[in-house]
């Protein structure tokens, strides 16, 4: 999704940032400390005025974290500073649930000062309702396996087989017609659950 | 060490050649001086870029077209809606392949 905004944003005045939630790394993924990586890639390596002295004057405290509304305000000044921003977030259901309302609190703020800002979330199903608790707007797309991906990503396993000899025409058609029926069983079978 | 931490550079594949190039310089993390890298880490400690070309990587070409094609999309992307078409979200169970969505 990244590359595809990036792709579009050719010739357009846009800065497209993204975001990996990992519950592996579900600790130090702190809101402030993901606001800070949106915040560095806008941000690239020209470190504006207004970052350098919230540092400088961060360095002379008494050695205190960064507390969260100091970045909101930084990510706030940079944010308007673009013409129009995009913030992509990855698998928001593998963010700690106490760290999400923050999030999603964090990402509604910057949409009501910022109206031409993008955000693009996914994760499960079940997330849903925890969005909509703050971006009361969000627009929803379910996201299912399509037969052509299934059918491309046959097409390319099989093109690169280690042992061709053992495949045919038959053979191979028999394996994509088989695979895709069980996978469409299994889409069925999700819908008559989640139906109930 | 710092060098580790700061010193990355990203190889994308040919499909992903213009990752790096937008405005947003989505990974650009060679930095100007000691003092910018750790004013970057100050900022967070994370690195996404990693993972995501982790992800470019793996990817198969074309997963996922047919989301840009939709209206939702499309209303989304176009940004006349303003706040009200500020947030799109895409659900999917375990393993339907949204990280992967080109």
């Amino acid at each position: 999704m990244i590359d595809s905004l990036c792709d579009q944003a050719r010739g357009e005045d846009i800065t497209v940032s993204g975001f990996y939630y990992d519950f592996l790394a579900q600790q130090e993924q702190t809101t402030t400390n993901v606001m800070g990586s949106i915040l560095k890639q806008l941000v690239g390596r020209d470190i504006p005025k207004h970052i350098r002295e919230a540092f400088e004057d961060w360095k002379r405290g008494i050695g205190r974290g960064l507390r969260h509304v100091e970045m909101m305000a930084m990510l706030s000044i940079a944010i308007a500073s673009l013409h129009q921003v995009f913030i992509c977030i990855d698998a928001l259901d593998e963010c700690l649930p106490k760290h999400l309302p923050e999030l999603l609190k964090s990402l509604r703020d910057i949409v009501r000062e910022s109206p031409t800002t993008r955000i693009f979330l996914t994760g499960r199903p079940h997330i849903r309702e925890d969005i909509q608790r703050y971006l009361t707007k969000v627009v929803v797309i379910p996201i299912s396996p399509n037969k052509d991906d299934i059918r491309n990503y046959l097409e390319m396993k099989l093109d690169g087989d280690a042992d061709p000899e053992a495949m045919n025409d038959n053979l191979r058609a028999a394996i994509v017609r088989v695979i895709l029926e069980k996978t469409s069983d299994m889409c069925v079978g999700t819908f008559n659950i989640s139906t109930l | 060490m710092a060098q580790s931490t700061h010193m990355r550079s990203i190889q994308f594949g040919d499909n992903n050649a213009n990752c790096g190039n937008t405005v947003g310089s989505y990974n650009k993390t060679v930095y100007k001086s000691d003092e910018d890298a750790q004013i970057m880490r100050w900022l967070s400690p994370l690195e996404s870029s990693n993972r995501h070309q982790g992800v470019c990587t793996d990817r198969f070409d074309g997963v996922g077209d047919w989301l840009l094609e939709t209206w939702e999309f499309r209303e989304w992307r176009g940004s006349d809606g303003g706040a009200d078409k500020a947030v799109l979200f895409c659900s999917g169970n375990p393993g339907v392949g949204k990280t992967y969505l080109r």
